[in-house]
């Protein structure tokens, strides 16, 4: 594998970390949900992932499991924030940092075991031209996946009746509820399906991208999903664009060291943060459109359906 | 509701003081050594080549002496409370298993006459701080010949944590070793910024393999991350501190391995006798600190011969790493022939010698 092509590929299973944890960020907080907690799902759903795959053997059984720990913990979110109505910047937060500490009890006894990660797709042919065969044709399945993902989402969010009911909750839930749509049911769905995509998010960390556990292996990668929802203006090709761009100056930061380059490595270890930033900020300059974009309910409780 | 708010409050109270009571209950006649450290205990790794350094002090005083471990504490304002709560709890004798603990552990250990320090990888010293660095460099001078006997392509890879100079004199040591036998090689290394980030460790050993290296050294990754990966990919790869032999069977160039145990006996002893005196510990071969094994079978036997020899040599003291002539990637010279780099040259390195690509971060 030449240094390029070792970019490219690697930008694409970098990318899918950050793309599947933002992408179960953005239904939430299309719902109206802000939830902080993604770094504390996704480490517990890595723990839990790691231990099911060390003994199952089998990554499928891993991810399911992970995925369900994801909408586990996200119920805790949900039940406080949804059906208590406690403020859910705190609530996330808590659930968060619950989740970190879980993470570290459950993989107590697992500390420095490895998986094999499974063996990236071959397909006759395409995955022998060379250059575009090793980076477009020789990833894991879960990185077609969680593109795939990407587009149902964005077509969910934007044609059709769930979709909509969804937006409507997160930009005006009384509205919503007067349409006869549950803004309770809706939003606790928006949330499981956050903590399901965490979940996985995890279980892909923890399995195939960096088949090792490790507490604290995360690493604030579930920031960084939460900060690329917001960055992306809660437009699915821009959270896209945004996790690729990342997973990108982040492995080119170490290429570029690894030819001997005269550049700080400080630098180039905060490059992925400042180019993000700064390219998704030129993009939604806009503030008309950034204001459009943004749920206009988001982070605000809702007990419409009780009696006042 | 009232009254279970009160419920509440007192059951708050009551657990509050058991907590409290818990942790001043250290009696005079035993001694409690605090220990912090900067990852997790694994079965593998930098903690735990410190827990295990105290074995042989829980054998010879029993349950005279307990061991207070927190682990994974990051440096910083967690690691500052916590060593703080150590001293209040009773604990006088104290390890700081990182460099990033330096600053506040010396204040603490000024306010704190009573107790002693000992604290890994740093240079600060006080009457009751001691800090101990191995002299990894002469092991890691060893691993540099064998990879310039295994080497194909003649680049040697590195993924560093931080840019600090134990790190830098070790790595050194890795190419003035491994250019002793071959002057053609080259070392390119990645600098992580981070002590712990296992994902970034791996992309880091991918990275140097793509563009070239086929044998990895992982410095200070408290994880197999580096080590699985060379097995993956067929480059040979070795680690400080413990072995980590079991994720790569065939790949494993060997280990350079810290036994902390003597000097950690010696330090308790001397703190329970009353001679406990701060200084610079730094140890290495010839103190049986620093050890090199589990070679790998590939490499020729006409190599090990000659890394045996050396071995002997820089025991004996016949022989240094930093003898010179030495030069930095400039090709200036900084250390003449016949000379030889001083401790503090060592200690305190900033520049990295010639055959190493990578700049400096500065």
């Amino acid at each position: 594998m030449t240094p390029l092509e070792f970019f490219l590929a690697g930008t694409m299973s970098a990318a899918t970390v950050f793309l599947l944890a933002a992408l179960g960020e953005l239904v939430a907080e299309k719902s109206g949900m802000l939830n902080l907690g993604v770094e504390g799902m996704m480490a517990i759903s890595a723990a839990v992932g790691f231990v099911v795959t060390y003994q199952t053997g089998s990554h499928l059984i891993g991810f399911i499991v992970a995925g369900a720990a994801g909408i586990g913990i996200s119920m805790i979110f949900a039940i406080v924030s949804i059906t208590f109505l406690a403020n859910q910047v705190a609530t996330g937060l808590a659930v968060g940092i619950l989740g970190l500490g879980l993470s570290a009890l459950i993989g107590k006894n697992y500390e420095s075991f490895t998986v094999t990660a499974p063996a990236s797709i071959q397909i006759p042919v395409l995955s022998d031209i060379p250059l575009v065969g090793p980076v477009l044709f020789q990833q894991n399945i879960v990185v077609y996946l969680t593109i795939v993902m990407a587009i149902l989402i964005s077509f969910c969010l934007n044609k059709t009746r769930l979709g909509l009911a969804i937006r409507a909750c997160g930009e005006n839930p009384k509205a919503a509820e007067s349409l006869s749509y549950s803004v309770f049911k809706i939003r606790y769905g928006a949330v499981a399906f956050g903590g399901l995509m965490a979940g996985f998010a995890g279980a892909y960390a923890s399995t195939i991208y960096t088949p090792l556990w490790a507490d604290g292996m995360i690493a604030g990668r579930g920031w960084i999903a939460v900060a690329l929802v917001v960055f992306g203006t809660w437009k699915t090709g821009r959270i896209f664009l945004g996790a690729y761009l990342f997973g990108m100056v982040s492995l080119g930061e170490l290429v570029v060291q690894s030819f001997g380059l005269a550049v700080p490595s400080q630098l180039l270890t905060a490059m992925p943060f400042i180019v993000t930033i700064v390219v998704l900020a030129i993009i939604s300059s806009d503030r008309a459109r950034l204001r459009l974009h943004a749920p206009y309910s988001l982070g605000e409780t809702y007990d419409g359906s009780e009696p006042q | 509701m009232q009254s279970y708010l009160k419920r509440f409050k007192k059951i708050v109270f009551t657990t509050l003081f058991a907590i409290g009571a818990f942790n001043t209950s250290v009696s005079a006649d035993t001694l409690s050594i605090g220990v912090l450290l900067p990852s997790p205990i694994a079965d593998v790794g930098w903690s735990n080549e410190l827990v295990k350094g105290f074995n042989g002090i829980k054998e010879k005083y029993g349950d005279d002496v307990t061991l207070n471990i927190v682990e994974n504490i990051q440096e910083g304002p967690d690691a500052d409370r916590i060593m703080n709560k150590m001293v209040g709890d009773g604990n006088k004798f104290i390890l700081l298993g990182s460099f990033g603990y330096m600053n506040s552990g010396l204040k603490l250990a000024q306010r704190n006459p009573d107790v002693s320090f000992i604290h890994a990888s740093g240079y600060k010293v006080a009457d009751n701080f001691s800090p101990f660095t191995a002299k990894y460099y002469e092991g890691s001078f060893l691993m540099g010949m064998a990879a310039a006997d295994l080497t194909k392509t003649k680049k040697l890879g590195v993924v560093g944590a931080y840019a600090i100079p134990e790190l830098i004199s070790t790595i050194n040591g890795f190419a003035l070793g491994a250019r002793s036998v071959d002057p053609e090689i080259t070392v390119d290394i990645i600098w992580l910024n981070s002590w712990f980030d296992p994902a970034k460790a791996q992309a880091s050993a991918k990275a140097l393999i793509a563009n070239g290296a086929d044998i990895l050294f992982s410095n200070s990754q408290d994880t197999p991350s580096v080590v699985t990966v060379g097995e993956e990919a067929g480059a040979y790869v070795f680690n400080l501190n413990g072995s980590m032999g079991e994720y790569a069977p065939t790949k494993y160039l060997g280990v350079v391995k810290t036994d902390w145990g003597p000097f950690f006996s010696a330090s308790v002893d001397a703190h329970l006798n009353g001679s406990f005196v701060g200084r610079n510990e730094w140890l290495g071969v010839d103190a049986d600190v620093v050890v090199t094994e589990e070679w790998n079978p590939d490499i020729s036997a006409e190599m090990m011969a000659k890394i045996k020899a050396v071995e002997a040599d820089i025991t004996s003291g016949a022989r240094h790493v930093y003898d010179g002539p030495l030069f930095n990637q400039d090709g200036e010279q900084v250390v003449a022939a016949g000379e030889r780099l001083d401790d503090g040259g060592i200690l305190g390195i900033d520049w990295h010698v010639q055959g190493i690509n990578t700049p400096l971060p500065k």
